[in-house]
C-alpha cells in the first residue's frame, strides 16, 4: 500500500464522513468554529498518516476515536484555561427547532455546561466511549474504532456509563443546592 | 446459563440489543429466575438513561451538509501544512549534517529536536549532557511511522505542551558580542574560541527554561493517533513536572560562512515573532565584526554600539554561501532537565527508541548500554550521514558526516568537556576535525 492519499480517494472520505464527526465535536465544544477547527485538525493528521493509519480498520472507525479524543482534549484544554461557556448562539437553539424563552434557554445552556463539565472530568476513553454509543455505533464499530476486544465494549461502556451517571447526579444535586435560574424560573 | 456467565458486560450487550439469538434467550431466561442479576440490570437501565439524559442535551448541527464549504478550508489548511512541512524539514536535514549549521543543530537538539525524543529524554530525575552517543536510525521504520508523523506529532506535542507549560525564561533573539571576554561575562562561563584567529561572528545566544506537567492520557494519545496504541506510557508519568533549562550559548563563526549568522539571527527573531518592530527579519541588525582573514578596525565594538549604528555591514552578499573556509562553533553548560524519582528514564526511553521504529527486543539492548541521566543520543538516519566515537582532550565526542558525496568533507564534531557542550562544524578530515577542537582556549 502507498504510503501517500490518492487525493480523489481522499477527498471521498472526507466529504463522506465530515459531517457525522463534525457533529461529534460540536456536541463536545462550544463554539462552532473550534468544533470545525477540531474536525479539521483530525482529517488533517489522517492525510498526514496516510492510508496505512486504517489498514487494520474501518477509516470511520480512525475518524471516531481521533475526533472524541481530540474533541475531549480541546475541552479539558478549555476548562483548565478557564474559557467560559457562553450561551449557544440562536442559529443552534433556531435549528434546533426552539422558540424558547431567554431563561428557559439559560437553563437549557446550564445543563449543556454541567455535562461537558462532566464528560471533562471522565477518564478520556470513557468519554469517547459514551460520545462514539451515543453517536449509534454498533459495539462491533466501537470495538473498531477504539481498538477494544469486542467482548469487554459492554463492561467499558456500562463502567463509564456508571461513572458518568455518579458525577452527573452530583452536579445536578449541587444545582439543585444553588437553585437560583429554576426558582426564577417557577416564580415567573 | 450460568450466573457466573451473566456479568455486567453481558447485561449491558443485552439492554442494547448486542447478544446473539442464543445468548440473548439464555439471559433472559436467567433473569426470570436471579433476583441479584435483575437487579443489576435495573441499575444499568438507570445509568444508561441518565447518561442518554445528559448527552441528549448536547447540541446537535442543522442537517445541511457543509462538506463543501469544509473541503475548501481543508484544502487550504492543508497547504499552510505543507509549507510548514517544508521548513521543518529543513531543520531536521541541518541535524543530520546536510544543513551543516552546528548553532541551529545544538539549538534544536536542545529545544525543539526530534518531537519523538523530546519529552522521552526529558523524563530525567536530573539530566545533565556528559557525553553524546549516536543512535542510528532506519529510514524504512521512519516511513511507517516514526518521524513520517512528525508533523502530526510536532502539531500534537506541540498542542500538550501549550497546555501544560510555563516559560521560566523566554529565549530571546541571539545577539552580536564583541568578544570572548564579554562573551564569558555575559553568558556566565568561561568561553573558549580558537587561538589565534578572529570570529567573523560572535554571537550570543539567549538562555531559555520551563517546566511542564505531563499527562499520562494525552501523551497516550499522541501514540494512539500515530497508530502505536502497542506503546504504553507508564502511569507514573501522570502529572509529573518535568524542567527544562538552557544556559545562554556562545556561537562562532570563522572564515568565510555566508550569510549563517545573519540567517540565524532572522530564524530567531521570526520564530520567536517578537513584537519589536525593529527587530523583524527585514530590519535585523546583521553585523560581522571582522574575518579571518582581515579583521576590521572596530570588531572591538560593543553590541549596544553596533546595534545604535542601526546599520547592516555584512560585508558578505545577501544569499552568499558559505565555503571550505567557514568553521563555526557553539557552547553552552548543560542543559539541565529534572523530573520526579519515580520516573523510569530507561522505560520511557525504550517506549521512544520504539516509537523511533526499533523493535522492541533491540529498544531493549540499546536501552542497557545507555546512561539515560548523562547522555545525549544524537538520531542520525542510516544513509544520510556517517559517524563515528572519537575522543576530543580525553572526552569522548561523537563526530558526523553527511554521506552525500558532494558533502562527506563537512564534519560535525560534538563533545563535552567539563560541563560544557561543544559544537564544531567546518570543512575537513577527521584530524582536522579533531586538532581544531583540541586548539580551543
Amino acid at each position: 500500500m502507498s504510503d501517500r492519499w490518492v487525493e480523489a480517494e481522499f477527498e471521498t472520505i472526507f466529504r463522506e464522513h465530515y459531517q457525522r464527526i463534525v457533529r461529534v465535536t460540536r456536541r463536545v465544544l462550544q463554539r462552532d468554529s473550534e468544533a470545525e477547527e477540531v474536525c479539521a485538525e483530525v482529517f488533517l493528521r489522517l492525510y498526514r498518516s496516510g492510508p496505512g493509519v486504517a489498514s487494520g480498520g474501518l477509516v470511520g472507525g480512525w475518524l471516531y476515536r481521533t475526533a472524541t479524543r481530540a474533541s475531549i482534549d480541546a475541552l479539558r484544554a478549555n476548562r483548565r484555561h478557564g474559557v467560559e461557556e457562553e450561551l449557544e448562539c440562536d442559529a443552534f437553539l433556531q435549528s434546533e427547532g426552539l422558540a424558547e424563552d431567554p431563561l428557559t434557554r439559560l437553563l437549557r445552556q446550564e445543563r449543556i455546561v454541567e455535562v461537558r463539565e462532566v464528560l471533562a472530568k471522565l477518564k478520556v476513553e470513557k468519554a469517547q466511549l459514551l460520545l462514539l454509543r451515543h453517536s449509534g455505533l454498533s459495539y462491533q464499530e466501537i470495538a473498531e474504532a477504539m481498538q477494544l476486544g469486542f467482548n469487554s465494549v459492554g463492561t467499558r461502556l456500562a463502567r463509564a456509563e456508571a461513572e458518568f451517571s455518579a458525577l452527573y447526579e452530583r452536579h445536578q444535586r449541587r444545582s439543585s443546592k444553588t437553585p437560583q435560574l429554576q426558582t426564577a424560573k417557577e416564580g415567573q | 446459563m450460568k450466573h457466573a456467565e451473566v456479568n455486567r458486560g453481558v447485561l449491558r450487550g443485552y439492554l442494547d440489543g448486542e447478544l446473539d439469538s442464543g445468548r440473548l434467550a439464555a439471559v433472559e431466561q436467567h433473569l426470570k429466575s436471579c433476583n441479584v442479576c435483575s437487579g443489576e440490570l435495573a441499575t444499568l437501565r438507570h445509568h444508561v438513561a441518565r447518561v442518554r439524559d445528559g448527552l441528549d442535551q448536547l447540541p446537535d448541527l442543522p442537517d445541511a451538509d457543509n462538506s463543501a464549504t469544509a473541503w475548501s478550508a481543508f484544502q487550504k489548511k492543508r497547504e499552510d501544512w505543507m509549507d510548514s512541512r517544508q521548513n521543518k524539514w529543513t531543520l531536521w536535514q541541518k541535524l543530520s549534517l546536510a544543513g551543516g549549521c552546528v548553532g541551529v543543530a545544538v539549538m534544536v537538539l536542545v529545544l525543539t529536536v526530534a518531537p519523538v525524543r523530546a519529552w522521552a529524554e526529558s523524563l530525567l530525575a536530573i539530566f545533565r549532557v556528559e557525553r553524546f552517543t549516536v543512535l542510528e536510525i532506519n529510514p524504512a521504520a521512519l516511513k511507517n511511522n516514526g518521524l513520517q508523523n512528525n508533523q502530526l506529532l510536532n502539531q500534537a506535542i506541540g498542542r500538550v505542551l501549550s497546555d501544560e507549560v510555563t516559560v521560566t525564561q523566554s529565549p530571546q533573539r541571539p545577539r552580536l558580542i564583541a568578544d570572548a571576554t564579554t562573551a564569558s561575562k555575559v553568558a556566565g562561563f568561561p568561553v573558549q574560541l580558537l587561538p589565534s584567529e578572529t570570529p567573523s561572528s560572535l554571537l550570543l545566544e539567549s538562555g531559555a527554561g520551563m517546566n511542564m506537567k505531563l499527562d499520562r492520557d494525552r501523551i497516550q494519545s499522541i501514540l494512539d493517533e500515530a497508530g502505536r496504541s502497542d506503546l504504553r506510557i507508564p502511569a507514573s508519568v501522570d502529572g509529573a513536572i518535568v524542567g527544562v533549562r538552557v544556559p545562554a550559548g556562545v556561537m562562532a563563526f570563522y572564515g568565510n560562512c555566508g550569510d549563517e549568522a545573519s540567517r540565524m539571527m532572522g530564524e530567531a527573531v521570526t520564530s520567536q515573532g517578537t513584537k519589536n518592530p525593529s527587530a523583524t527579519k527585514e530590519h535585523s541588525i546583521v553585523v560581522h565584526v571582522g574575518g579571518a582573514d582581515k579583521p576590521v578596525p572596530n570588531a572591538g565594538a560593543s553590541a549596544n554600539q553596533v546595534s545604535q549604528a542601526n546599520t547592516v555591514r555584512t560585508g558578505d552578499k545577501p544569499g552568499q554561501e558559505a565555503d571550505a573556509t567557514c568553521v563555526s562553533l557553539f557552547e553552552l553548560p548543560s542543559p539541565i532537565v529534572s523530573a520526579p524519582q519515580e520516573i523510569d528514564p530507561a522505560q520511557i526511553a525504550q517506549i521512544a527508541l520504539q516509537f523511533l521504529g526499533m523493535s522492541a527486543n533491540d529498544a531493549a539492548s540499546f536501552t542497557q548500554t545507555v546512561d539515560w541521566t548523562s547522555t545525549l543520543v544524537l538520531p542520525v538516519v542510516r544513509g544520510e550521514s556517517k559517524y563515528e566515537q572519537v575522543h576530543v582532550n580525553g572526552n569522548e565526542g561523537a563526530l558526523l558526516r553527511s554521506a552525500n558525496q558532494r558533502q562527506s568533507d563537512h564534519f560535525s564534531l560534538m563533545w563535552v568537556d567539563n560541563g560544557i557542550v561543544f559544537a564544531l562544524n567546518g570543512t575537513g578530515d577527521d584530524t582536522t576535525a579533531i586538532n581544531l577542537a583540541s586548539q580551543l582556549e
